[in-house]
């Protein structure tokens, strides 16, 4: 409850730039894509392990936010469906990926200088879990959103969060210290 | 079990690197203009029936249908072009109603719809698929009567002398349809050589299996430290924002 209270001004400003957006004010989404900008960029790129694809990611998901902005109901607030509709496409990304590359780890391929080092070995280790864990995960410790906003955004159980992010947790702890041994 | 210090140390690991610079304007300059190319969709005439969509032409936005499930048809195929032009899809699901066209057309046509996105065959190639090699001008009279462009997509039809035929809505249109798949690749690449390939060129061939690489974008490609095959790729850029705005004006 604290935290939806602390997020409330933020929320009403989505809400109304939203509708905004949905009824043809441009100036509206250009808004909104700059309040998201950042965070949408940390998501997607901790999704995706990869700077053009993250990039990629962004602009798939606000070309379906536009589209979408009139079906967008204030019962939602507009945080929870703004990282749905980005973590759903990044999701849908990574299984694309998967397909066709048929590797799970496809970030060490680009190991670029030694101090990107830890930062690959970050996205080496993410790239392990599943799609649906790391989303959890990202949205909780990248986002900082609450369990229940994660839970709603996900269209999941609290405790589905908890023992997703406790096991991609466990996971991630193991993957990187196999990686810095 | 898990405490609070190890949150905060994880928090920092998890933490990305920033955006690039000028990213918001970026994306925001690219989403505009893929979607000025999508709202072209619009004005596309619509016919469909129970069956199918039966007609599909740029117009000015007029819809043929008797029937609600007709309309809610007409509505789909409408949104899924719009999705194709602005880049977000390759292929269309909407059911087709070709009962008005006669067999030697339909066959013709159904064997257009086949032609992958991205891919190009010849009008001799369809005349062989259909067992009529001797048939090769009636494949694109046929073609040039396509009820359903873009859908059936007869646009990838083209000379065997690599000339670009005929499009019953302007060459102009044909070549930009064809730039749009053309610049939305299925790239492979070696992470040995660090060059990537259009699929299907000779040099790609050479890539050992497990130094195969493959990305949906040129930029992605250069992103992660790629160049583009001299032979297959030289000179061309993935979509870009004059690219789509082009497109947008041909529709």
């Amino acid at each position: 409850m604290g935290a939806a209270a602390k997020h409330d001004d933020g929320e009403s400003a989505d809400a109304v730039l939203l509708a905004a957006a949905a009824a043809g004010d441009e100036r509206a989404f250009a808004d909104l894509v700059r309040r998201y900008e950042r965070r949408f960029y940390a998501v997607a790129r901790r999704m995706l392990g990869d700077d053009g694809e993250a990039e990629d990611a962004v602009q798939t998901a606000l070309l379906q936010i536009h589209r979408h902005a009139p079906a967008y109901r204030p019962q939602w607030s507009g945080s929870t469906w703004l990282y749905r509709i980005l973590t759903n496409v990044c999701i849908d990304l990574w299984r694309k990926r998967r397909r066709r590359d048929g590797l799970a780890d496809a970030p060490e391929l680009r190991a670029a200088g030694p101090r990107d080092a830890e930062r690959i070995d970050v996205d080496r280790a993410l790239a392990k879990l599943p799609a649906e864990a790391r989303a959890i995960l990202l949205l909780c410790y990248v986002e900082e959103l609450s369990y229940r906003e994660v839970a709603r955004v996900r269209g999941v159980t609290v405790n589905t969060v908890k023992t997703q992010l406790a096991r991609a947790k466990r996971a991630l702890r193991r993957h990187l210290s196999e990686v810095n041994r | 079990m898990i405490s609070r210090e190890d949150d905060s140390r994880l928090r920092a690991t998890l933490d990305p690197p920033a955006p690039a610079p000028g990213f918001a304007e970026r994306v925001l300059r690219a989403v505009r203009e893929r979607r000025r190319a999508g709202a072209a969709a619009l004005a596309f005439d619509v016919a469909a029936s129970d069956r199918g969509i039966a007609g599909l032409r740029p117009g000015s936005g007029r819809v043929e249908a008797a029937t609600r499930r007709a309309r809610a048809l007409a509505k789909r195929v409408r949104a899924e072009l719009a999705e194709y032009l602005e880049g977000l899809r390759s292929y269309f699901t909407v059911p087709l109603d070709l009962s008005t066209t006669a067999s030697f057309q339909r066959s013709v046509l159904d064997v257009a719809a086949t032609i992958p996105f991205g891919e190009v065959r010849s009008y001799r190639w369809i005349a062989e698929a259909i067992g009529k090699p001797g048939a090769v001008r009636a494949v694109g009279t046929a073609l040039g009567r396509n009820p359903v462009p873009i859908v059936v997509p007869c646009h990838r039809v083209l000379r065997s002398d690599g000339g670009l035929g005929g499009y019953a809505f302007g060459l102009d249109l044909k070549e930009r349809l064809l730039a749009l798949e053309h610049e939305t690749p299925a790239l492979v690449g070696s992470d040995a050589t660090r060059i990537i390939c259009r699929h299907g060129c000779g040099d790609e061939q050479r890539i050992a299996v497990h130094h195969r690489v493959v990305f949906a974008s040129l930029s992605e490609a250069r992103a992660s430290g790629y160049r583009a095959c001299r032979r297959c790729l030289e000179g061309r850029s993935s979509p870009s924002s004059p690219f789509f705005r082009n497109l947008a004006k041909a529709l």
